[in-house]
């Protein structure tokens, strides 16, 4: 008998949950995997999930950034959510992500692990529309 | 590896006139494996007429949990082996970080809900977390994975020589989640029941039913069809009949529920309702289970 490599149930939850918000929200795994965004999310960056699919660190900072304050690059492993899947802890940070058509938006990043009976199961990272404004994310 | 229906009806236990076709007692699966081992897939109410029909001698049998709702554990306390001496009793069950397996049962067998306690039982019984990887019973591979349901809860797929049997009754994986267009890696408890030659599956609520019930953990017919289509079991009972549900209504709706696989393309005759005492033999090389009543 071969399985599939099913994803976690924690992680099928979360993603449902997400799929019916209207705040922008993203997941990664255990392992900090882009492995999915929701509608909102896609807005955003204009692009679906669906259009995508799962990313990694390469190519996800090569589409959206994100960037600090002075217009730098944010390394990967310096993202909220990857920090908290890593760490174990929420994280949170202001930040700009780019969309693809070349947009800016400034938002901040609350980012939480995914903690189960079996251990860390990944993350999930919610937007919000920067208190600064000028982000374009609608009321989120 | 022989599969018999001791307890087909969820939630509580319904007997009466009206439901004595499909039954009335509460979640119990008994199992028996090529090599002979005995297995419970968990200890509703049916579990006592189980206990009646095993022999009154040195036994040792297994009772896999999927999870601690009352309809199926309530019937642990009235399960004569648990009463002999001779018999061994493994409890499987999920972990949870509140308390172990043993003490979260003993909050049902204990005063003032039973008239023992767990450390009366005169049997020997021992509780154990499922592990997250197989592992082995007897001549079968077993394999538990947390499934879509309140609480911690799990399903379980049986492997025993090229047949297989997964079980999962309490199961609403379409919660927020469209069936037929996620991906296969996103459907809960898809793993448990990709192929299996006989899929027991939740399928409490009519469609029409279920839109008062969303987040109650269980399934509409459309959506364990849908479960049975993408994981491409052979064969699918559909399991857990709400209590409400007379013969008749659960006629008409495993008529609804046949037409309905034909319809997606599938044998009409792969689908059927879960009916107490029901049996099936899996053969250990054979494209189908074979069912008898």
């Amino acid at each position: 008998m071969s399985f599939v490599t099913q994803k976690p149930l924690e992680l099928i939850l979360a993603r449902n949950l997400m799929s019916a918000l209207s705040t922008p929200a993203f997941l990664v795994d255990e392992g900090g995997l882009l492995v999915f965004y929701n509608e909102a999310a896609g807005m955003l960056l204009g692009k679906r999930f669906e259009e995508l699919g799962t990313v990694g660190p390469q190519e996800w900072g090569s589409l959206f950034g994100p960037f600090d304050e002075s217009g730098e690059p944010i390394p990967y492993d310096d993202l909220p959510l990857v920090r908290a899947v890593r760490a174990g802890r929420p994280a949170h940070a202001e930040l700009t992500v780019r969309s693809t058509d070349g947009s800016r938006h400034d938002v901040e990043v609350s980012a939480f692990p995914i903690q189960t009976p079996h251990g860390s199961q990944g993350a999930i990272a919610v937007f919000w529309p920067s208190l600064a404004g000028g982000n374009g994310m609608g009321p989120g | 590896m022989k599969v018999k229906l001791w307890g087909t009806r969820g939630s509580i236990p319904a007997p009466g006139p009206e439901t004595i076709r499909y039954g009335g007692n509460t979640s119990c699966v008994g199992v028996t494996l090529a090599d002979g081992s005995m297995l419970a897939l968990d200890a509703g109410t049916g579990i006592r007429c189980l206990g009646l029909a095993l022999p009154d001698e040195p036994t040792r049998l297994h009772i896999l949990l999927t999870h601690l709702h009352l309809d199926h554990i309530q019937g642990l306390v009235f399960f004569a082996p648990a009463f002999r001496p001779q018999t061994e009793i493994v409890i499987w069950g999920p972990a949870s970080p509140e308390a172990s397996l043993r003490d979260r049962i003993a909050r049902y067998i204990s005063a003032p809900l039973s008239p023992v306690e767990v450390r009366e039982l005169p049997c020997d019984v021992s509780f154990r977390h499922c592990p997250e990887s197989e592992w082995e019973i007897g001549s079968a591979r077993i394999r538990s994975a947390s499934v879509s349901h309140r609480g911690p809860t799990l399903g379980y797929r049986i492997d025993d020589g090229d047949s297989s049997l997964a079980y999962i009754p309490d199961h609403e994986p379409a919660l927020g989640a469209d069936l037929e267009a996620l991906e296969e890696d996103w459907i809960s408890g898809f793993e448990l029941a990709r192929d299996a030659s006989l899929l027991l599956h939740d399928g409490q609520y009519t469609d029409a039913e279920y839109p008062d019930h969303v987040g109650w953990g269980h399934s509409a017919t459309s959506h364990a069809l849908s479960f049975a289509r993408r994981t491409g079991a052979e064969r699918t009972v559909l399991f857990h009949h709400d209590p409400l549900h007379s013969d008749e209504q659960l006629d008409a709706l495993g008529a609804e529920a046949r037409e309905r696989w034909g319809e997606l393309g599938g044998d009409a005759g792969a689908i059927e309702l879960a009916a107490e005492r029901n049996e099936y033999e899996l053969p250990a090389r054979a494209a189908k289970a074979t069912a008898t009543a």
